[in-house]
């Protein structure tokens, strides 16, 4: 079987990879790209460590062909830094003691990052319902929906917080 | 995990695509969110020659009333459904069972009405990989002859584990199957043939095109019951459907089981039991509730990770919940 | 209370930024010129003799590059210990579980090792299998293990005497058998190795592990080379539990591998093969037996346990003891007879896991439970007229120097409201209590000591080697916090290089829960070595006597001196000026360190399970306020409070972080959800979908974290383990909860919806009869 060539858009770059029709953008993204950010912790789209964006939605990357996400945007958990500059929800993470092992992580990033998108102040039954999808086994959820409700009110101080950072 | 190779075809329309199937037949499969038909292709399950992606045909993705009709394109998003103001005033039932659908970001984007309704039959023993079916004999729909779930069984066991099939069912919907040349427009009831290898009566060159519900002053509700709030398939699930008479009595009613057998079960007769019942008759629900209970029991076996007894005891309760969110809905 | 400026602080991780970027490297995602894809080919079969292997066609398939079979090992059977050397990296004989190894292939790309798999032709005899532990111990069926009779791995025996006396002279005795199935680890991370060798025949292997030391003494004996060839390298690790501590067959067939190759190579595990080819939890029949005084003090226990261990011993001894230990540490009892029996079957190994003995732990609380219910009194009281105190012996002669055992219990019941509450709420709202001790540390003989190494730049910042291994937990910063609270530095002066074999010195590993005890430990020798090394050199600068000397925010400077704050210039000197001079007056910028626990060396789990077992003990508490719904028997869990004496809390926001992952491991997952279900010895639920984890949605609204410190004399700034306790005895108190909503005592783990429900029908039934008869009373 040949391999085909096609165009893609990862974090607002153009990129030009070699695939086959098989492979999945995951495959993809940590294959080809070396964009190894976005993991594989069950391959069958259950526990989001492979959650990229798609157009703005989040979507398994491990369920998603390379060929599907021809002509799309695709973010991933690399894109959402500016630089060195990590984003206010990526500090949120860190200053809440929110990543443990960290394997989770970039998933529940791309995750609540689409959520505070489209909502920028949930309440904590709405983060918790939109990090459904992701499986953290270290944390037992509790600083993460923290670091998500403070990203995204961030008047609502606590200790953790470091507002201004 | 690696899937297996494929040729992938992308249409750019519903008649490219209808050309595809009728050209491939059962050497290719569409793909629509890919969240069933990928997981299955990992494990080996399946293994089609060619993927027909629905990728450009947005000509399928649509809501819209028309003639006292609900029809939705059957590539339509679970996101767009549970979005749309229609569907949760006029088909509640069905907005309920796409909000439970696994998790946002897992298959409300990404997954399809119509990937749902063709969702394959699960069962615990036969959606494992390639390595767990190694080493013993293949099942009915494996290809071999043994029913791992139900010992002796001549047949396929396998469940449909569908919550869009069951709340549409409930809704009476039916579907559009589109081929190259025409298309035909059947009863959901009669898609589902009760067959655990091949649950939908859908030809290998026919493509599901649209679902249609029938706009009715009447009343539904879905209920589901998981071992989690997100990512789990239903162990069982109700689906009701209740019109109220000019008398403000039962006129018709539906009660429709899902997750219980290889097709979600219409309960003919505990749902003709209802008719002329009021809606506060919650003697009737629980009898209807119960009689729903023993019909299901028949048919289901312990395949899809909760107790057989607890999955048939729970029949009962879905239903009665099921049956009274319907009716306070109707009475406000 | 203290005067520290950098331990005892909050402070986010040092190791978050790289996480949240994306940038961390875990073992899957390194690259390595000219690396090929490894895949192992298991067994299909619970229990066959392997006649035949044809590696022919797999061996002729282009891309392939090589293929591994038990004919390229020397057939020698490995174990944690001499007397549980049971296992070959590769099958020569036979296969004893679905998923045993019996090849590896490595190959270009992972389709084609994956097709070279399927070539290789294996021609087994199938032998019965045994899938349950009791027949397993009197099948007649081929033996698991040729030189383990009854297919018994370990029998743990521990008797310290009058037993029989006391049961005698107990006012009240009970007698209840409790059961659980097997739980899983589940790391997010699945399973991955890197081996290869460098140009010098050295092995490199990145891996996530328990500890590096513990995975380079085998490839270094397998591979009959050095261990300072031997390299294992730091990597960024997705969770271990507990698991991931020995080394795993793919670990030696990666290296196989590369070496056949002069290739690096990579597996990567399936979850499905991270579920059933490394380790498992024990399933285990808990019977205990325990006679108290009118008081209910304890005054004879006999506990008899059958753990199912799988096909391999894996750390067999100590999985035998460690509920054991658990109890005799955080209870006190007149005496005590414990036989603990680990049995062999034709299923997965089962290994040592954070949630260890659900069964065995929760039944033996529930049982106290029932014992306070005939005498009247309530949990809280009958766990305080038991609760271990300091200064007292365990019953295997471990002496307990610091305990806050009670302070957990009175500041878990005061947050709580459990006076308020128990006994006197609705039906089917529930409040219960589980209380539980953890080792800090077992003995592990010559890798029991962890030594660091500290070098000065001359730029003034510092780098710190140790042993010790971070899983997740946060060790890293534990390991930064500490270096630079000695050295007077701030954390982002601190570089780490840690849990490499190649530089750092041996560490006991993290599994045995003694990284900040033991390794966090030797970090603050060697930096008060180091500190003391540049104070003899700044005290001639500031003409002061060393002792009066201090470190902080990058200064050196004189204590307590009136004159400092202001004269800044003269009494005090940066210490980056002072690393220069040292060494441009040939002085030394580097020191070392060791700690090594004093335990007793004799005491040896099955020979002699008597003596110091470790030198700090945690003690924890956690009470858990839950709803039934009785028609569905699902549980909503409304409030957790958990309390742990932690001797120290060197970072509260870690600290609080183990808690909570702690209680969602051991009480949400382990008491309501997880458990595998089996067919034929396959195990039908190895993915996530059907091994059912705790979701954020499910979890309960408030979780109450309470530290409690009791100051180790031994420990680092007084601290002891922490990430343990909190996990057995959330499963303590999820189980009392429920029993407590349900008003029926389990036992039966885990407490799904269908138990509960029938445990409700159960009650009903008979109080419409009578008066509920108490079974198993002995008098």
């Amino acid at each position: 079987m040949e391999k085909i060539q096609i165009f893609l858009n990862i974090n607002d770059k153009p990129c030009e990879v070699m695939i086959y029709p098989n492979d999945t953008l995951l495959e993809v993204l940590r294959d080809e790209l070396d964009l190894t950010g976005s993991k594989e912790s069950c391959g069958e789209g259950v526990c989001g460590s492979c959650t990229v964006h798609m157009d703005g939605n989040p979507v398994r990357s491990c369920l998603t062909l390379a060929m599907e996400a021809v002509g799309t945007k695709i973010t991933t958990v690399e894109g959402l830094a500016n630089g060195e500059q990590l984003s206010d929800l990526q500090q949120s993470f860190v200053d809440h003691g929110a990543v443990q092992c960290g394997f989770c992580t970039p998933g529940m990033l791309m995750s609540a990052d689409a959520l505070l998108k489209e909502n920028s102040r949930p309440d904590e039954k709405t983060i918790r319902k939109a990090l459904s999808g992701n499986i953290c086994r270290c944390t037992g959820y509790a600083k993460i929906v923290a670091a998500v409700a403070h990203a995204g009110n961030p008047q609502d101080h606590c200790p953790d917080c470091k507002p201004g950072k | 995990m690696r899937l297996p190779r494929f040729e992938y075809l992308g249409p750019e329309t519903l008649d490219q695509a209808l050309d595809l199937l009728a050209t491939h037949k059962d050497d290719a499969k569409i793909l629509a969110g890919g969240t069933d038909l990928l997981v299955r292709m990992k494990k080996r399950l399946v293994k089609p020659k060619a993927l027909i992606s629905l990728k450009a045909l947005n000509e399928l993705s649509y809501i819209k009333k028309q003639d006292g009709y609900i029809k939705i394109g059957a590539r339509t998003s679970l996101a767009d459904i549970i979005a749309s103001d229609l569907i949760q005033k006029e088909a509640r039932a069905l907005f309920q069972a796409c909000e439970k659908i696994g998790a946002i970001t897992i298959q409300h984007f990404r997954g399809t009405i119509g990937g749902n309704i063709l969702q394959d039959n699960r069962c615990h023993h036969y959606n494992q990989s390639q390595f767990h079916r190694s080493g013993r004999q293949a099942c009915h729909k494996d290809g071999g002859k043994i029913c791992y779930a139900r010992e002796e069984a001549d047949r396929c066991n396998s469940t449909c584990q569908s919550d869009g099939a069951t709340a549409l069912m409930a809704l009476g919907a039916s579907i559009i199957l589109a081929q190259k040349g025409g298309e035909r427009t059947m009863d959901l009831a009669d898609f589902y043939t009760t067959d655990g290898i091949m649950p939908h009566a859908c030809e290998s060159h026919e493509l599901l095109k649209e679902i249609i519900i029938p706009v009715q002053a009447a009343q539904s509700a879905y209920h589901r019951l998981a071992y989690r709030s997100a990512i789990d398939y239903p162990i069982v699930c109700a689906g009701v459907f209740l019109k109220p008479s000019l008398k403000n009595e039962i006129a018709d009613a539906r009660i429709v089981v899902g997750a219980m057998g290889r097709s979600p079960l219409f309960l003919a007769q505990a749902s003709s039991s209802l008719k002329g019942k009021a809606f506060n008759d919650t003697d009737a629900f629980k009898k209807a509730a119960d009689a729903s209970m023993d019909s299901a029991a028949t048919f289901a076996v312990h395949n899809v990770g909760a107790t057989l007894e607890y999955r048939c005891a729970m029949v009962s309760q879905m239903v009665i919940q099921a049956l009274e969110q319907a009716a306070a809905a109707i009475k406000a | 209370m203290s005067d520290y400026t950098i331990v005892g602080k909050r402070m986010s991780r040092v190791d978050s930024r790289a996480k949240v970027m994306g940038k961390a490297k875990f073992t899957a995602d390194l690259k390595l010129p000219g690396m090929l894809v490894g895949k192992i080919k298991r067994s299909p079969y619970a229990h066959a003799r392997i006649l035949n292997i044809d590696i022919s066609k797999a061996l002729a398939l282009a891309g392939v590059k090589a293929v591994v079979t038990g004919k390229d090992t020397e057939g020698v059977k490995w174990g944690v210990f001499a007397y549980t050397r049971d296992q070959q990296f590769i099958q020569t004989q036979k296969a004893r579980y679905i998923g045993d190894e019996v090849a590896g292939v490595a190959a270009v790309d992972e389709e084609t090792a994956l097709k070279a798999l399927d070539l290789i032709e294996i021609t087994y005899e199938e032998l019965p299998p045994v899938f349950d532990p009791m027949e397993a111990m009197t099948s007649q069926t081929e033996l698991i293990h040729e030189d383990f009779p009854n297919n018994i791995n370990i029998h743990v025996n521990i008797d310290t005497g009058q037993v029989d006396e006391n049961f005698k002279k107990s006012f009240y005795i009970r007698e209840d058998t409790f059961v659980a199935p097997e739980e899983s680890y589940f790391q997010a991370e699945p399973y991955a190795v890197v081996a290869r060798f460098d140009h010098e025949d050295c092995l490199e292997v990145w891996c996530p592990n328990g500890g590096p030391h513990m995975k380079s003494k085998p490839l270094s004996n397998a591979f009959k080379i050095p261990l300072h060839k031997v390299k294992i390298r730091k990597i960024a690790i997705g969770g271990a539990f507990g698991g991931r501590s020995e080394i795993c067959p793919a670990d030696y067939i990666c290296a196989l591998l590369a070496k056949k190759t002069q290739k690096p190579v990579k597996i990567e595990f399936t979850r499905e093969e991270n579920t059933i080819g490394t380790r498992q939890g024990h399933a285990m029949i808990t019977t205990h037996k325990t006679g108290v005084d009118e008081k209910g003090q304890v005054l004879a226990r006999e506990t008899t346990c059958y753990m199912d261990g799988g096909a391999y011993s894996s750390t067999g001894p100590i999985a035998t003891s460690v509920p054991f230990l658990s109890m005799e540490q955080a209870y006190r009892m007149g005496s005590v007879r414990y036989n603990g029996y680990r049995i062999y079957t034709n299923k997965p190994i089962r290994g040592m896991i954070r949630t260890h003995g659900r069964g065995f732990a929760c039944g033996l609380d529930t049982q106290l439970d029932m014992i306070a219910d005939h005498l009247g009194i309530d949990p809280v009281e009958i766990r305080l007229r038991n609760s271990r105190q300091p200064g007292e012996y365990t019953s295997t002669k471990s002496y307990v120097d610091s305990c806050a055992m009670d302070e957990t219990i009175h500041k878990a019941v005061e947050k709580s409201g459990f006076k308020e509450k128990w006994g006197k709420l609705p039906p089917f709202h529930g409040i219960g209590i589980g209380t539980n001790s953890v080792q800090t540390g077992f003995p592990m003989g010559i890798r029991g000591g962890s030594q660091a190494f500290i070098k000065f730049n001359e730029d003034g910042e510092a780098t710190v080697m140790s042993g010790v291994v971070d899983n997740g937990q946060g060790n890293e910063n534990m390991l930064v916090q500490i270096a630079a609270e000695e050295l007077g530095l701030l954390p982002e002066d601190i570089h780490l290089v840690s849990a490499d074999t190649e530089t750092t010195s041996s560490d006991p590993g993290s599994y045995s829960q003694v990284s900040t005890f033991v390794g966090g430990h030797a970090v603050k020798i060697a930096a008060q070595n180091c500190r003391e090394k540049l104070f003899k050199v700044a005290a001639k600068v500031l003409k002061v006597a060393p002792e009066k000397l201090a470190a902080k925010n990058r200064l050196i400077f004189v204590k307590n001196d009136p004159g400092s704050k202001r004269c800044k210039a003269s009494k005090s000197i940066p210490i980056k000026k002072v690393v220069r001079i040292s060494l441009l007056n040939f002085n030394s910028v580097n020191a070392e360190g060791g700690y090594w626990p004093r335990v007793d060396m004799k005491r040896e789990w099955v020979k002699n399970p008597y003596g110091q077992m470790c030198e700090a003990f945690s003690f924890g508490t956690t009470i858990v306020e839950v709803k039934v719904d009785p028609e569905t028997g699902q549980v909503e869990v409304l409030e957790v409070t958990a309390a742990q004496d932690v001797g120290y809390a060197i970072n509260p926001l870690v600290l609080e972080g183990q808690f909570e992952g702690a209680l969602t491991m051991g009480g949400q997952g382990g008491m309501l959800t997880e458990y595998h279900e089996w067919k034929d010895g396959r195990c039908i639920n190895t993915n996530m979908l059907d091994y059912k984890l705790p979701l954020a949605c499910d979890m309960p609204p408030k979780i109450n974290n309470i530290i409690v410190e009791s100051i180790d004399p031994k420990g680092p700034y007084g601290a002891k383990e922490a990430g343990m306790s909190i996990a057995m005895s959330a499963a303590q108190g999820y189980s009392a909860a429920v029993s407590n909503a349900i008003g029926v005592y389990m036992d039966s783990f885990p407490l799904t919806p269908d138990k509960i429900l029938a445990a409700i029908k159960e009650r009903k039934a008979q109080s419409e009869k009578k008066e509920p008869s108490k079974k198993n009373e002995v008098n």
